[in-house]
């Protein structure tokens, strides 16, 4: 009754496939692959902010930045930063995961309230760590002296060391319940029976999470690091909404030279120079976790 | 006839209700007297019949009557030239970007304003050099400040339109610099530092001249350059920044961080001096007037204690930045450009009323606009006490100055400036990073690399 019908778009999978996935494809091409090559074009250009004109400049903005000591300088502190936080970011999403898989009363509402961090704007919460952190009426600053711990303010944003604390703790706070959520789903997907087979051979809680837990998450750990290192490297709205780059460019990063140089400097050319110099980095981090991914299908 | 009276008479009325409900919460004492209304707007037809749109992208004044006043005057204007006005007022810290986003895409506002140089976009603005001419005629001869920071010699193009300005006295704390032996406040970078040291040994009270990648602490390096004999270029555009007059201010910025001040100056951003001052928290800063009338509302005890210098005297000169200077560009991208540059004589032809609805914020480019104006400093509408506590800015011009000076503000000054370059020598030597000539010797390859770049472009001589 049906042989003779006419195959109709629901029949047609490969069609279909391609037609639900069109709009992200659309999505990617014009908000990330467009961005990317308009990038790539004008960190071989001239342009500046006043001259859209595009002429070919070869390798001169990248010479440039090797020449400029903010350019190794903001380097050096991305990496310090994506390395420190990438490592608080795993610990503490593993240990709140743990907690949050646990059994007690209200746990959901914890589980709202821990991730309430991540869902708030990147601007929002960095303005509101701003005024945490405030030179004069920082509540932290005002907390630890009425307890006796300080005498004076603690200029947490104009130390070289407190600087660059304040802007990994505020990463390590914002991209925490990201990693925890992750980590959680590997947690509830390891079989119970396994937990309690290691637990009826007498292994106790370090044991059982050293040689069980964290074994069998090591792929989703893989993937927690990996995000907080890549949300970390390119972020740019912590350090330019706390220091702005800081004094002497001490906290200063790729992503906020990046602006300074090429939109408050106006050489555009210059900025998405420095710009692209997280890419490759980028690129390495995607496909790595792209293969973790891949390994954890595959387990 | 009769209905245009009554439109003035209700958009004066409207004005006037804001004004006081804006002054009452936010901005100190209402104005009394023969002021209490502000200046008449005059209207004179544009030259050419103009229609259609016209979209304006400008700051939010730090003073937030100006743009209660502003949002109806420019509507007025409106209606009554035929073109249909659209303004769009953001914070000033998000226009470098907006503005750049516009000039890359090609399309967006027809109007833009910020307020400092806008060098850098010359190339794809339109000339302003026949508005200027207009505006010189009808009201004499520009401000040289003004003209400096819209004006490419080079080129000799008008890149921009500056109908005003802010300059950036000294605000002090009377009491506290009475006590320190100093009742009218310091008159000397030499002052600055014994007096600051003393308040701060007594009272534990700091100085707060920034040293961070902020708007403030541009202006504070350049005054400080500059009254020592320094600055970073000269009449002919050259790199003159390493200099034995520079190592001597940045030697002297290293005294007076250590003496006066704590590390609180490097996280600084462009209202914490502000804060600082309205909060009791600092004896002095380099700052235009919109701090002090913040505080006539926020805190009236420090708002009466806190009173003004001219700039500071050095060694070579006594000499301030501009605190805002006010660019109007036209983009290439516009579509009403006769209508934006009618606007804009319109608009200047109208700075008394601009003057005194910024709360003497704004100063104008032509003074001749502006009769009044010694009146207002002598007898300041919005509640000053004393009443003359502005009298010192009827001589503003003759120690303010534009980035950039003795030259133009050109593109590499604006990038100089837009990179912090010379925030960011200072705080080098005074954290110790640097001696303050290896500072300046650095300062200076930096600053000599932007011009070359610009040079190379043709929009800077030398």
């Amino acid at each position: 009754m049906t042989g003779g019908a006419r195959r109709t778009l629901a029949d047609r999978e490969g069609a279909l496939a391609w037609l639900f996935m069109l709009p992200s494809v659309i999505y990617i091409l014009a908000l990330v692959a467009v961005p990317f090559a308009l990038a790539v074009a004008l960190a071989f250009s001239d342009v500046t902010v006043g001259d859209p004109s595009f002429d070919w400049a070869g390798w001169a903005n990248f010479a440039r930045n090797f020449d400029d000591p903010v350019f190794w300088r903001a380097l050096g502190n991305t990496f310090l930063f994506t390395a420190v936080s990438m490592l608080l970011i795993v610990v503490f999403g593993k240990i709140l995961a743990n907690i949050l898989v646990a059994d007690f009363r209200g746990k959901w509402l914890i589980r709202f309230l821990v991730l309430l961090p991540w869902t708030t704007p990147v601007a929002l919460s960095a303005v509101a760590w701003l005024w945490l952190l405030d030179s004069i009426y920082s509540p932290i600053d005002w907390v630890l002296r009425r307890i006796g711990l300080i005498e004076g303010n603690l200029n947490w944003l104009g130390e070289p060391t407190l600087e660059m604390v304040s802007v990994i703790a505020v990463h390590v706070w914002r991209l925490t319940p990201l990693a925890a959520v992750i980590v959680m789903a590997g947690l509830v997907a390891i079989p119970r029976e396994i937990e309690e087979a290691a637990r009826m051979d007498g292994a106790g809680f370090w044991r059982r999470m050293f040689e069980v837990t964290i074994p069998l998450t090591l792929p989703v750990i893989a993937v927690a690091a990996l995000f907080g290192a890549i949300l970390t490297f390119t972020d740019m709205t912590v350090v330019y909404v706390l220091t702005r780059g800081g004094a002497t460019h001490s906290s200063e990063v790729l992503a906020s030279w990046a602006y300074i140089r090429g939109i408050s400097g106006g050489d555009v050319a210059q900025g998405a120079s420095i710009a692209l110099f997280l890419f490759p980095l980028l690129l390495a981090a995607a496909i790595a976790i792209l293969r973790a991914v891949r390994r954890m299908e595959v387990t | 006839m009769s209905s245009e009276l009554t439109r003035r008479g209700f958009l004066g009325g409207a004005a006037a209700v804001t004004l006081a409900a804006c002054a009452s919460e936010t901005e100190g004492p209402r104005p009394t007297g023969q002021a209490a209304g502000g200046p008449q707007v005059t209207y004179a037809p544009p030259t050419s019949k103009l229609s259609g749109d016209l979209t304006i992208l400008m700051w939010s004044h730090f003073v937030p009557s100006h743009d209660a006043w502003f949002k109806g005057f420019v509507q007025d204007w409106g209606r009554r030239a035929g073109v249909n006005v659209r303004v769009d007022q953001i914070s000033v810290n998000d226009l470098p970007a907006r503005i750049a986003a516009e000039m890359q895409a090609g399309q967006g506002h027809d109007l833009l304003q910020n307020i400092t140089t806008l060098s850098q976009y010359e190339p794809g603005v339109h000339d302003l050099t026949d508005v200027v001419k207009e505006a010189d005629n009808r009201w004499g001869k520009q401000l040289d400040l003004c003209r400096k920071s819209s004006f490419n010699p080079n080129t000799e193009k008008f890149y921009a339109f500056s109908p005003g300005w802010s300059p950036d006295p000294g605000d002090y704390r009377k009491s506290l610099w009475s006590e320190a032996g100093f009742p009218n406040g310091p008159a000397t970078w030499d002052d600055l530092l014994r007096g600051g040291a003393e308040i701060k040994r007594r009272k534990n009270v700091q100085m707060g001249l920034g040293m961070a990648q902020e708007v403030d602490s541009n202006m504070a390096a350049r005054a400080c350059l500059w009254s020592f004999g320094a600055a970073e270029q000269n009449e002919q555009e050259e790199v003159t920044l390493r200099s034995d007059a520079a190592v001597a201010a940045v030697e002297y910025m290293v005294r007076l961080f250590k003496e006066t001040m704590t590390n609180e100056i490097f996280s600084w951003n462009a209202a914490s001096n502000n804060q600082g001052l309205v909060a009791g928290k600092l004896s002095y800063i380099l700052n235009s007037i919109s701090a002090w009338r913040t505080a006539q509302s926020a805190n009236p005890a420090v708002a009466d204690d806190i009173f003004f210098v001219p700039a500071l005297r050095g060694p070579a000169k006594a000499l301030a930045a501009q605190h805002v200077m006010y660019n109007w560009i036209i983009p290439r991208h516009a579509r009403n450009v006769d209508a934006a540059k009618e606007f804009l004589l319109h608009y200047t032809a109208n700075f008394a009323a601009v003057t005194y609805h910024s709360r003497l914020y704004d100063l104008p480019a032509w003074p001749s606009l502006v009769p009044q104006l010694n009146g207002w400093l002598d007898n300041d509408p919005f509640g000053a006490k004393p009443a003359n506590k502005l009298s010192l800015l009827k001589t503003a011009v003759d120690w303010s100055v534009n980035i950039g000076y003795p030259g133009p503000a050109n593109p590499a000054v604006g990038e100089v400036l837009g990179t912090f370059v010379l925030p960011n020598m200072m705080a080098r030597a005074a954290r110790g990073e640097a001696t303050p000539a290896r500072a300046v010797q650095d300062a200076d390859r930096e600053v000599r690399r932007i011009f070359d770049n610009w040079r190379r472009r043709g929009l800077v001589a030398g």
